[in-house]
């Protein structure tokens, strides 16, 4: 999976648009990862080819298809302020596709999927909703801070129609959190797939404890070189150190130490 | 490929098809990126630091990117030595070209073992002694950072270890080229120069350092000139061979370690931003040494010093 995939691509900007105050939207054509990227897989993406900013981004895979990937993020920092600036014909460089994502698990895809995403963390869900169909989705929530995220909301509401949304502030959607769309306990044969930020996975894995290993969340990590060379985004895990780049991101909430894991 | 030059060149003790080395620290150990299709242009290879016992390594963040580089407090986190033996040599076996075993000076015991242990196995081609990691709390780094020091691990690892041994320098010794000295004194057949140069980055959104241990090794472009200036220093310490290693990201770094007196170079971080980098600075190195009518790597080294 990650191994056989992880080169290094010059790509071309397809297009881009800002969504609003902070996040931003990337199509990249490259069919070398728009072709293989999986659910849940992610990209480290540069601006440009100089030193500095010296490190890839890793952002998640929003969608794949026909030679051409989407990325959805939040400008937090220098490096995404100069994605965030990139227009159609740019260049980028492009790692990946990397990780093991949502659908990489030993096992049957279930046959019924909650899917909980919080703020950018429900980037890597609208692809996992595209992959599993809507018939596979039992509910789709998410959560954002409120103000200033209108626009990733109505990209989020185009993606995936049927999406419960909540923002800390009740200014989109209903006030609360992406865990508040999630039902009290889990159906038999039911799983849920998150992506956010690690206080709420570890708030979603503390909700239902004897549900770990139905619960696929897929962590966000500071990463140096994105193919589990560097050992720089160590997650503590009931096995020792796994590495998020490519033994995951994706794991099981069970096998993830919440306690030891940092915000 | 006519208009190119044969880069090989004999170092320490190693047959190099060509001077680019990747460090230790920074390479899969996954199979797949040991097959020599991932290779191409890679002299050799230093696996990652291994230890007799295993290290989980450090907890909290490990990397922090900073202008042109990057911290790292990852903690020598390994498996351990038998765990190494058993599953990362057999990867290593299959890259076609020589690997150096990084090993962790530990204690006068443990580095015996684990020194022992790679005796026992065949087709180990060297050992690059690791006496300068800045991320640990049992004092690795200790060993480097003075002249005797370096000269009792050296002479451990020399009497357990017939075959080419590599010592691995600190950039923070203040004594460098003495230490470097030492180690040639005790029997090492090249000097590496050298590890990461010891910073700290600040979380100032959290008032708090942003490395549970403080402190942390900076890598990448950004310490090249600094890592330039040691491999000079030393290069005119030593008569064994020296290793340039900090901050290489193109064929033109690599030209100019050479010619400070490096018989070869280690590329680590710069490979976070490019997988084939080997393979461009080697094929940079040898179309400009062709225009150059300069005939192979040892005509460049210390070609700066003349």
């Amino acid at each position: 999976m990650s191994g056989e995939a992880a080169r290094d691509h010059e790509a071309r900007v397809a297009g881009a648009r800002v969504l609003g105050d902070g996040t931003a939207l990337l199509a990249v054509e490259c069919g070398a990862v728009a072709d293989s990227a999986t659910p849940g897989q992610f990209v480290m993406v540069r601006a440009g080819s100089c030193g500095d900013p010296f490190l890839g981004r890793p952002l998640a895979v929003a969608e794949a298809s026909g030679g051409i990937f989407k990325l959805a993020f939040r400008v937090v920092g220098r490096g995404t302020e100069l994605l965030a600036a990139k227009r159609q014909g740019d260049t980028l460089t492009v790692r990946g596709p990397l990780g093991r994502g949502f659908f990489d698990r030993a096992g049957d895809t279930p046959a019924r999927v909650f899917l909980a995403g919080g703020g950018v963390g429900a980037v890597p869900l609208v692809f996992a909703a595209r992959r599993l169909g809507f018939a596979r989705i039992a509910g789709a929530t998410a959560g954002i801070s409120g103000a200033g995220w209108e626009g990733f909301a109505d990209w989020l509401k185009e993606a995936m129609p049927k999406v419960d949304l909540h923002s800390d502030d009740g200014s989109v959607g209903k006030a609360g959190t992406a865990l508040d769309g999630l039902p009290r306990s889990l159906p038999p044969g039911a799983e849920i797939w998150a992506c956010g930020p690690v206080g709420m996975l570890r708030a979603l894995a503390a909700r239902f404890p004897n549900d770990g290993d139905r619960i696929r969340v897929s962590l966000e990590s500071r990463m140096a070189c994105g193919v589990g060379g560097c050992l720089g985004c160590a997650v503590p895990t009931a096995s020792g150190n796994r590495r998020a780049c490519t033994d995951g991101p994706v794991f099981a909430a069970g096998e993830v130490l919440w306690d030891e894991l940092e915000d | 490929m006519s208009s190119k030059t044969d880069l090989s060149i004999e170092v320490g003790g190693l047959k190099l098809a060509s001077p680019v080395i990747i460090a230790s620290g920074v390479w899969p150990q996954d199979a797949e990126f040991w097959s020599p299709g991932r290779l191409e242009g890679v002299g050799a290879l230093c696996t990652k630091a291994v230890g007799l016992k295993p290290r989980a390594g450090n907890k909290g963040p490990r990397v922090h990117e900073t202008p042109c580089g990057v911290l790292n407090s990852v903690g020598l986190q390994n498996t351990g030595m038998a765990s190494f033996v058993k599953n990362y040599l057999p990867v290593a076996r299959c890259a076609g070209r020589p690997f150096l075993v990084n090993l962790i000076m530990e204690s006068e015991r443990e580095v015996r073992e684990s020194l022992a242990a790679l005796r026992d196995v065949p087709d180990v081609p060297a050992v690059e002694l690791n006496i300068s990691c800045p991320n640990v709390e049992d004092d690795n780094m200790e060993w480097g950072l003075r002249p005797e020091g370096t000269a009792l691990a050296v002479r451990i690892a020399r009497s357990e270890w017939g075959g080419p041994l590599w010592v691995k320098l600190t950039p923070q010794s203040p004594y460098l080229a003495a230490a470097a000295k030492a180690a040639e004194d005790e029997g090492a057949d090249a000097v590496v120069c050298g590890n990461t140069w010891l910073g700290m980055a600040m979380d100032i959104e959290r008032r708090r350092p942003v490395f549970q241990r403080i402190v942390a090794g900076l890598s990448g472009p950004a310490v090249f000139p600094l890592a330039l200036r040691t491999v000079w220093q030393v290069s005119g310490a030593v008569s064994i061979p020296v290793i340039g290693c900090g901050g290489v990201s193109c064929w033109r770094d690599a030209a100019a370690m050479l010619m400070a007196g490096a018989s070869a170079v280690e590329v680590g971080a710069a490979l976070f931003t490019d997988l084939e980098l080997p393979r461009k600075i080697a094929d940079g190195l040898s179309a400009w040494m062709a225009e150059q009518n300069i005939d192979g790597v040892s005509g460049l080294v210390g070609l700066g010093r003349r």
